[in-house]
C-alpha cells in the first residue's frame, strides 16, 4: 500500500475520532446547559467517548492493519527468515502462565505476533498486556473497579541450545509481581544467591536446582545480562523453561504502532520499527544465542 | 528502681541473647548443610568426569596402539575423598584430558571418528558442570567463611568449632575456559 493510500485511511480514522469527540463536547454542552446536573455533564463525556470509540473504530483497525502489513512487515522480512507477523494475534496466555514467572492477573491480551528465524535461532515474540481487575466500596456502599497493570511490554521467546535440566527465573528487582511462592505448585523454586555480589543486588535468581542456575548463568553470561539491563528501558525478565529462554520487558510501551492524529513520516517510521525490532535482535547477538557452544547435543 | 524491673530487663536481655544464638547458630548449620550439597554436586560431576575420560582413553587407546610415550596417569576415585585430594585427582584429569587431545592431533582418523566426537562434546558439558558445582560451591564457602570470620557471628563460630575452610581451586584449563565461556 503506498504512502497516499495510508494516509487516506489515517485521515478516515482521525476524522471520525474528532467527530466523536465534537459529538461529546456538544452533549456535554448540551446536558450542561438543559439539565444543569453534574451528573449529566459526567453523563455527556462518557457518551461522548463511547460514540468515538464506535465511530472511529473501524477506520481505525483498518489503518493499524494496512500500516503493520506494510511497513513493519517489510522490515521484519528484512530481518527474519521463515516469518510470520499476525498483527492481531498474540502469544498464548499459557506460554506465560507456564513459566510461573509472576501472577496472571484478570484481563489477558496480546498482539503483534512474530514468529521466525534469525541466525538460525527460534524467535517468537509478541505484545503483552496483563491486569488485575481490583474492586473497591467507600463508605456510600459505591463500587469502584480499577485496573492494575502487572506486565505490559513485550515477551519473547529464543531456542536456548545450552541444554538444561531445571527452570530458572531471572528477574530484575524493580518488577514487584514475581510470583515466588511454591504454594500449590508442582515445581519448587529456591532462591539463589549468585557468587556475583553486582549481580545478585540487580537481579532475583530462582531455580529448581541451584547447581544447574550455575550451570546456565556463567559469569559471562551474567555480565552480559548485566549490560543489558543498563541499555534497555524497563524491567528485564529471564526464564529458562524446557531448553528455551523467555524474556519480557516490562517497559509499559505497545510496540509497532503509529497513532491516527500523526502524519505518516515514511523515514521516521521505518527507524521506529527498525528500534523495536533491534530490541528482539540485541537478545540473540548480545547474549551470543547463535554461539556454536549452544548448539551442544550431548 | 524497682529490683522486678532489673530481673525483666535481663531476662529480656537474655532471651534475645539466646534467639540470636540459636538463629545465627541455625544460620551456620545451613550453610554447612548447603556446603555439603555443593560437595556432592562437585563429586557427581568428577565422577562423571572420570566415566568420560576413561572412555576418552580407552578409544584413544584403540587408534594409537603402537605409541610406546603415552602414559596415562592413574585416577582413583574413592568416597569420602578431601577437599585436596578431589584437587589432586581434578589436575591429573586435567593432565590425561591434554594428553588425549595432543595425541588426537597425530591421529586424524580418530580426531574424525564420531565416537571421539560425542565424547569430546560430552567431556565439554562435563566440565561445565564442573564449573557450575564448583563456583556454587566457593560461593557457598564464601558465605561460610564470612560468618565464621565476621563479628558477632564469629564468636557462635568459634563456640562450635567451626572455621574457614578452602575453596576448591579451578584448574589453570577451566580458568581460561572462563574467559570464553558462555
Amino acid at each position: 500500500m503506498s504512502v497516499e493510500e495510508l494516509e487516506v485511511l489515517r485521515k478516515k480514522a482521525r476524522n471520525r475520532s474528532l467527530l466523536g469527540i465534537f459529538i461529546g463536547i456538544v452533549l456535554t454542552v448540551f446536558f450542561w446547559i438543559i439539565l444543569e446536573s453534574p451528573f449529566f455533564i459526567f453523563f455527556g463525556i462518557v457518551l461522548g467517548i463511547i460514540i468515538s470509540v464506535i465511530i472511529s473504530s473501524k477506520p481505525k483497525r483498518e489503518f493499524t492493519l494496512a500500516f503493520k502489513n506494510t511497513y513493519v512487515l517489510k522490515s521484519l522480512k528484512g530481518v527474519f527468515t521463515d516469518l510470520v507477523y499476525e498483527p492481531e494475534k498474540g502469544l498464548d496466555r499459557s506460554v506465560i502462565a507456564d513459566t510461573q514467572m509472576m501472577y496472571m492477573g484478570d484481563i489477558y491480551s496480546s498482539n503483534d505476533y512474530i514468529e521466525g528465524k534469525y541466525k538460525d535461532i527460534n524467535v517468537v515474540q509478541a505484545d503483552v498486556h496483563i491486569e488485575e481487575e481490583h474492586e473497591s466500596t467507600d463508605s456510600d456502599g459505591d463500587t469502584t473497579t480499577t485496573y492494575v497493570t502487572i506486565f505490559m511490554g513485550r515477551w519473547m521467546v529464543f531456542d536456548f541450545n545450552k541444554p538444561f535440566k531445571a527452570n530458572i527465573q531471572v528477574s530484575q528487582k524493580e518488577f514487584s509481581n514475581n510470583k515466588v511462592s511454591n504454594w500449590g505448585s508442582s515445581i519448587k523454586y529456591k532462591k539463589v544467591a549468585m557468587e556475583d555480589q553486582d549481580f545478585n543486588n540487580k537481579f532475583r535468581v530462582y531455580a529448581q536446582d541451584e547447581i544447574e542456575a550455575f550451570y546456565v548463568l556463567t559469569p559471562s553470561l551474567m555480565e552480559r545480562i548485566k549490560k543489558l539491563s543498563s541499555t534497555i528501558k524497563g524491567s528485564l525478565l529471564f526464564c529458562f523453561v524446557d531448553n528455551k529462554l523467555h524474556i519480557g520487558i516490562y517497559n509499559n510501551e505497545d510496540s509497532f504502532e503509529h497513532g491516527i492524529f500523526t502524519k505518516i513520516n515514511e523515514e521516521k517510521i521505518m527507524n521506529e520499527i527498525s528500534t523495536d525490532i533491534k530490541l528482539i535482535t540485541n537478545f540473540v547477538d548480545e547474549l551470543s544465542l547463535d554461539n556454536d557452544l549452544f548448539r551442544r547435543k550431548v | 528502681m524497682n529490683p522486678l524491673y532489673i530481673i525483666i530487663a535481663v531476662l529480656v536481655v537474655v532471651l534475645i541473647f539466646v534467639i540470636w544464638y540459636i538463629s545465627t547458630s541455625n544460620k551456620l548449620n545451613r550453610s554447612v548443610i548447603k556446603i555439603d550439597e555443593a560437595l556432592s554436586g562437585i563429586d557427581i560431576a568428577l565422577t562423571k568426569r572420570y566415566d568420560v575420560l576413561t572412555k576418552m582413553i580407552e578409544v584413544v587407546k584403540g587408534y594409537a596402539k603402537h605409541e610406546k610415550e603415552v602414559l596415562f596417569e592413574v585416577v582413583k576415585l574413592r568416597s569420602n575423598m578431601s577437599l585436596k585430594e578431589k584437587n589432586e585427582v581434578n589436575n591429573i584429569m586435567d593432565e590425561n584430558y591434554r594428553k588425549i587431545n595432543l595425541l588426537a592431533e597425530n591421529y586424524p582418523e580418530l580426531k574424525a571418528s564420531e565416537n571421539f566426537k560425542t565424547l569430546q562434546q560430552a567431556i565439554a558439558d562435563v566440565e561445565e558442570h564442573l564449573q557450575a558445582a564448583r563456583r556454587f560451591y566457593n560461593s557457598n564457602i564464601s558465605l561460610y567463611n564470612q560468618l565464621v570470620v565476621t563479628f558477632p557471628s564469629s564468636f557462635v563460630a568459634k563456640k562450635k568449632g567451626m572455621s574457614q575452610r578452602d575453596f576448591f581451586e579451578a584448574s589453570e584449563e577451566e580458568k581460561q575456559n572462563v574467559k570464553i565461556d558462555l
